[in-house]
């Protein structure tokens, strides 16, 4: 006997649902999830997760009385072709009680949500002030001169990679270039929207040396979902180290290399945004001997105003808003996997002529809007007085995009 | 049965045929007779109308008519659209000639008469009776009118506040407007206590008030905007070199604040009593002789001043080409500082100073700083990486 149509019918209708809550249940079950915010790494994050698993029960809690109740009643009193009972309107008893019981679940929910609320806003205690600013599609990371985080004598600026030490309570200052952004480390803490002319702080510390990864958490425009940061824990010695490679002064390229015909290259197409600090323009100035440093202005072709400096940019292991890997996914995933008291000497090798990825980066250089979209329409710079959102395609030769390869392996 | 109206016509149409041929056989005149020829055809045309109409007169065909029909219904009242809509057009034509302004005008009246004079024929053949029809015209119309005609009559009101108190002279203005405000709190309290009062009477006095506030907008119109003086901003300061002056130089200090400049600070520069200047930075505890500035990104540093006498904080990012002002050439091994300045704070005051460096200090080996002239050896080392 073939069902009917009206069974056939609902079990289709059925069926929608159940698929859809099973895979938000299998989804769940991810091992693999980075901006996992169930997986906390540092007291901030413990702070925010210790909240929301009793506000998660008791809200859990809530639906299901709900819909049982709502299931129950529509289940026994359904249309059995009975007469309509008698209507009756109002119960003040039932009505106040409805009122309070919420009111006093809001409240127990409340105490402790001010509560953590106000300990995540502290600042007093912090001991390392790191100042981040976001623009479209990138995160520019800056160590003011201080004497926290161990120490620091000259600023270091950097991008992509913010490098904490571990155990250590560190201050976030966060603003933005051109709109708002939002910075989210899920394993670290909340999200924090950045927004031009303020400053918003946000407290960060890791418990164990490794890699947490975050995302533009705030809808910034057309590359929004390429605006990625990643939380670099290191030991408090690790953390030292790193600074000395961040501090240590530019070697140019040995004269005749390929690296310095790169430099030449760079000097020419790439300085006019990016900064490498120490590099000295003896190229394109009337004296060779002048030791002019080369001084990028950004502001003068993006419409953010800053392109990322590039100074020991090989002691990251990402680019173009950590969007792309400049190591091999193998050396990726044994940074990433590598237990944490491996993991610092992994990482502050930087990246090594083995583990260098240089697809993605050529691709980049080639064409950076056909990699990362960034302007609608890359022939109408009307909108920001014309003026790039992000990097141009610079229209270089595969030869010179060879040399400035070679050249930027140097910066590490 | 010819109908009376028609006879009386006929006869008179007769008589101006007869008196046509009987002054055409006398006088021989040809004008008299054409004249008297044409009233024969006008009435003979008006004759022949009034029988085919009867007169007009339903009840001699219809003896319930006069209760019954249509035209027994009581006309609906008068409107006043068609006016407006001709008053829309004219100025839509003087517009057309003139100033577009009246151009606008009349457009928007001739709008307003045609949407509202469409609503007003629906609603007037909704049913035959005529209070049933203008509420229902008033249901669909008074939720568009009544928010335009407030926001109408808002906007007069206060265009008039803003022509007298921009007549009024700086001082006269807040007088006049506190005496103004006392009238209207002094007639609340009244209409409040004595509920007696009658309503046409509250109606009446906020009438004149009304009358009074616009012909004083129009007769403050008409006079003209007293004498603003114009005040150099912050920028000005700094443009014509006036940065490292201890002196009063006149500035509008709000010149270069905004809601966004003042809804937060990148720090605080603050000049303590004993002389010594330090920075303060939003999230770090504690106060600092140097300062770290994100490069080429708008910041807001607070100015407080907490010495004794007047000062101004000065913001100094070295020096550049001076630049010659008619021919706009650099002139050779003449420099100006760079600089940017609030204008001079008193004692316990605060002022936004708000900037961009688009260059890095760290870089160009260029030592930026912020210093308060008069205040010797003191200075905040300002670091862009």
């Amino acid at each position: 006997m073939k069902p009917s149509w009206k069974l056939v019918s609902r079990r289709r209708a059925l069926a929608v649902p159940a698929l859809v809550g099973l895979g938000i249940v299998v989804a769940g079950c991810a091992e693999d999830a980075p901006q996992d915010t169930w997986q906390p790494e540092g007291d901030n994050a413990r702070d925010i997760q210790n909240l929301q698993w009793p506000v998660f029960a008791i809200a859990g809690a809530v639906l299901l009385i709900v819909i049982a109740a709502v299931g129950w009643s529509v289940f026994r009193y359904r249309d059995k072709g009975q007469p309509i009972p008698k209507q009756s309107h109002g119960r003040p008893s039932l009505e106040i009680g409805l009122t309070i019981l919420p009111a006093l679940i809001l409240i127990g929910v409340a105490v402790p949500t001010l509560r953590t609320v106000m300990a995540l806003a502290e600042t007093d205690d912090t001991e390392c002030v790191v100042n981040i600013t976001g623009q479209q599609w990138w995160w520019e990371i800056e160590y003011p001169t201080q004497a926290g985080c161990g120490g620091i004598t000259e600023p270091i600026i950097t991008s992509g990679q913010l490098v904490i030490p571990t155990e250590m309570n560190v201050l976030m200052r966060g603003t933005s270039r051109d709109v708002i952004h939002s910075f989210w480390v899920p394993r670290i803490n909340g999200k924090r929207d950045v927004v031009p002319g303020r400053i918003q702080t946000l407290r960060l510390e890791a418990d164990r040396p490794g890699i947490y990864a975050g995302q533009c958490a705030e809808f910034c425009g057309l590359s929004h979902a390429n605006m990625r940061m990643e939380i670099v824990a290191l030991s408090p010695e690790d953390f030292e180290a790193w600074k000395a490679d961040q501090l240590a002064d530019y070697v140019s390229p040995e004269a005749g290399t390929q690296a310095a015909d790169g430099e030449d290259v760079f000097l020419q197409q790439c300085a006019r945004c990016h900064q490498v600090n120490g590099l000295i323009d003896d190229k394109n100035t009337p004296d060779p001997a002048d030791d002019t440093p080369s001084i990028a202005h950004p502001e003068d072709q993006v419409y953010a105003g800053a392109a990322p400096n590039l100074t020991h940019l090989m002691s990251r292991n990402t680019f173009a808003g950590a969007t792309w890997d400049l190591v091999t996914q193998q050396c990726r995933d044994t940074i990433w996997n590598a237990s944490p008291e491996e993991f610092g000497a992994l990482y502050l090798q930087g990246v090594t002529e083995e583990c260098f990825n240089p697809v993605d980066l050529r691709e980049w250089i080639r064409n950076a809007p056909e990699k990362k979209p960034m302007f609608a329409d890359q022939t109408d710079l009307g909108p920001t007085g014309g003026l790039y959102r992000g990097m141009p395609a610079l229209g270089l030769s595969e030869d010179q995009i060879d040399d400035v390869i070679a050249y930027l392996l140097e910066l590490n | 049965m010819i109908p009376t109206g028609s006879r009386l016509l006929l006869g008179a149409t007769l008589l101006a045929t007869i008196a046509a041929i009987a002054y055409g056989i006398s006088d021989g005149g040809s004008l008299g007779t054409t004249g008297l020829i044409s009233a024969a055809l006008a009435l003979a045309l008006l004759t022949a109308v009034n029988i085919i109409t009867r007169d007009a007169d339903v009840s001699s065909m219809d003896p319930s008519a006069p209760t019954e029909s249509p035209a027994a219904r009581p006309a609906p009242p008068a409107s006043i659209w068609p006016i407006v809509g001709g008053l829309g057009g004219v100025l839509v034509v003087i517009g057309l000639v003139s100033y577009p302004v009246v151009f606008v005008f009349g457009l928007i009246a001739l709008l307003a008469a045609i949407i509202e004079w469409m609503i007003e024929a629906w609603s007037e053949r909704a049913s035959a009776d005529n209070r049933y029809n203008s509420g229902i015209r008033q249901r669909l119309a008074h939720p568009a009118e009544f928010p335009v005609l407030a926001a109408l009559t808002a906007a007069v009101i206060i265009y008039s506040f803003s022509r007298i108190m921009l007549f009024l002279s700086k001082t006269g203005g807040p007088a006049a407007f506190g005496v103004l405000a006392a009238l209207v709190l002094a007639a609340g309290f009244v209409i409040a206590f004595r509920p007696q009062v009658r309503n046409a009477t509250v109606s009446a006095v906020a009438g004149i008030a009304v009358i009074g506030l616009v012909a004083g907008g129009v007769a403050a119109a008409l006079a003209g905007e007293r004498d603003i003086e114009p005040h150099h901003t912050m920028g000005d300061i700094a443009a014509e070199g006036h940065c490292d002056t201890a002196e009063e130089v006149e500035a509008d200090e709000r010149a270069s604040q905004n809601v966004a400049a003042k809804a937060n600070i990148h720090g605080e520069i603050v000049l303590h009593e004993d002389g010594t200047l330090v920075a303060r930075s939003i999230g770090i505890a504690g106060e600092s002789t140097s300062i770290t500035i994100t490069r080429s990104n708008a910041t807001n540093i607070r100015f407080r001043n907490e010495a004794e006498e007047d000062r101004r904080l000065v913001l100094n990012l070295g020096e550049r080409a001076a630049v010659d002002e008619e021919t706009e050439a650099t002139i050779p091994d003449e420099t100006v500082p760079i600089q940017y300045c609030t204008a001079l704070v008193e004692d316990g005051g605060s002022q936004l100073l708000t900037f961009s460096i688009p260059d890095s200090s760290t870089i160009t080996g260029t030592a930026y700083s912020f210093t308060v002239p008069g205040v010797d050896g003191q200075a905040v080392e300002v670091v862009v990486p």
